[in-house]
């Protein structure tokens, strides 16, 4: 994918407008440029193929029957589908559990629309996803480690906290300040 | 610190989904008060947490899953389309409400002009039907008329009078061909009473032989006679007298009552 970030969310947008008139071939085109990321995502959290691919289905289909509750005016497409398909994953891991309660009570069923800032419109996803890598690879192993902890298991500060053996005031620093660096390296990226 | 820093401290971990449940609360106690630093960090938090995902190793979806989606979003679209064009009253163009309503003018126009159609055949063959059994009747009318005039007109016909036994009754006459039968005819000729019906009898010449039935009439209205028997029960050679009785509707095999006209043949 060579597009420039903001030639990919116009694209989506008007990929969205089509099938809000249920367009069935702009769904298919979102689909085909979108479950690639999405399915590795999901397969990332839920661990296993075939959950992943339920979950997927599950987050397109959604998508498909309530593509009204994105607006591209408000923010980009492709972190709003991330958000939700992460949801989702999540949401099939915390079955049953106090874990899903919580997640419950935090999240929206459709995410929130955020606006992208100006260091998101300068990168394309390909080169996007190398720098989020190279970025994380900065951070030392345990702080890299409750970040995912907390992105790909849903896990809360105190659980990780308990599962790496680490105070709790340390493990929320490790989280925050890895993502405040994420944050500006990619800023400085663009 | 302040309380504001506080809260700003939560942002992250908020957007990430690792607060726990009193932090998490107090946080969207703050936000839900509207606090603008707090709400747009939160928004840039959460673009931020989203590229997480490009940390998930490279994967692929089979093609099944795109077929199986696809084939479920067809199938929901499909009612979708339907419906949009049974409400949208643009998506049918006005030419084509046009023909589908002269298309409906012409089938009820066909539909009338064949009964129409139907009726009038039906009027002809009843007319026709009228007419060749009007045409069969002349056609009996004429053939008893030739078969009259011949009996009356031939050499070989007999003429018999039958006279009554009252005088106050009229006398009936008949000619008898050998071939083609008997033609009887009379004048104010008195009703029979009751249901009762005039016979002809004819009398053999045998000795002993019992009267041999034939033909039942009536005068008509103005009690006038004129039947014509085709078919005699006997030769003339052998039939001594013609004989008129009246008898029980239907005719008898034997006479009931004593003869009101007799006529010789001999």
């Amino acid at each position: 994918m060579t597009s420039k970030y903001g030639d990919d969310a116009s694209a989506d947008a008007k990929l969205v407008d089509r099938f809000l008139r249920r367009d069935v071939s702009a769904f298919e085109e979102i689909y085909d440029r979108h479950c690639r990321m999405v399915y590795s995502l999901v397969v990332r959290i839920v661990q296993q193929a075939p959950t992943a691919e339920e979950v997927v289905q599950d987050v397109f289909l959604h998508l498909w029957r309530n593509a009204g509750q994105y607006q591209s005016a408000r923010g980009p497409f492709v972190p709003w589908l991330l958000t939700l398909a992460r949801n989702r994953a999540l949401d099939h891991l915390r079955l049953k559990s106090e874990r899903q309660r919580r997640r419950e009570d935090q999240t929206e069923d459709m995410p929130a629309i955020a606006q992208a800032p100006e260091y998101e419109k300068a990168l394309d996803q390909k080169r996007r996803a190398e720098r989020v890598r190279s970025l994380m690879g900065t951070l030392s192993a345990p702080q890299k480690k409750a970040i995912e902890m907390a992105y790909f298991e849903g896990l809360s500060h105190s659980e990780i906290a308990n599962a790496l053996q680490e105070p709790l005031g340390t493990v929320k620093s490790w989280i925050r300040n890895g993502l405040l660096r994420l944050k500006e390296g990619l800023q400085t990226a663009s | 610190m302040s309380e504001q820093d506080q809260f700003r401290e939560l942002i992250e971990g908020y957007a990430i989904g690792a607060l726990d449940p009193n932090e998490r609360t107090a946080l969207e106690a703050h936000l839900s008060e509207g606090c603008p630093e707090c709400a747009k960090a939160l928004e840039e938090a959460r673009l931020l947490v989203s590229q997480l995902a490009y940390l998930a190793p490279p994967a692929e979806p089979s093609e099944m899953l795109k077929a199986r989606l696809l084939r479920t979003v067809r199938a929901e679209s499909a009612p979708a389309k339907i419906t949009e064009m049974k409400s949208s009253g643009r998506s049918i163009p006005l030419w084509l409400w046009a023909g589908v309503a002269a298309l409906f003018f012409l089938s009820l126009y066909s539909s009338w002009d064949a009964r129409k159609l139907q009726n009038t055949v039906q009027d002809m063959k009843a007319r026709e039907a009228a007419e060749l059994k009007q045409r069969e009747q002349l056609n009996q009318e004429l053939t008893l008329a030739k078969h009259e005039a011949w009996i009356l007109t031939d050499p070989n016909s007999k003429k018999i009078d039958i006279m009554p036994n009252d005088k106050a009754m009229p006398v009936l006459e008949a000619v008898w061909h050998p071939q083609m039968g008997i033609y009887i005819t009379g004048q104010k000729m008195p009703m029979p009473k009751g249901n009762k019906v005039l016979q002809l009898w004819l009398i053999p010449k045998a000795p002993g032989s019992k009267p041999m039935p034939s033909h039942t009439f009536w005068p008509d209205a103005n009690g006038k006679i004129t039947e014509m028997v085709d078919d005699p029960p006997e030769v003339m050679a052998q039939t001594k007298a013609l004989a008129i009785t009246e008898e029980p509707a239907g005719g008898s095999q034997q006479p009931t009552s004593t003869p009101i006209w007799v006529g010789g043949v001999s």
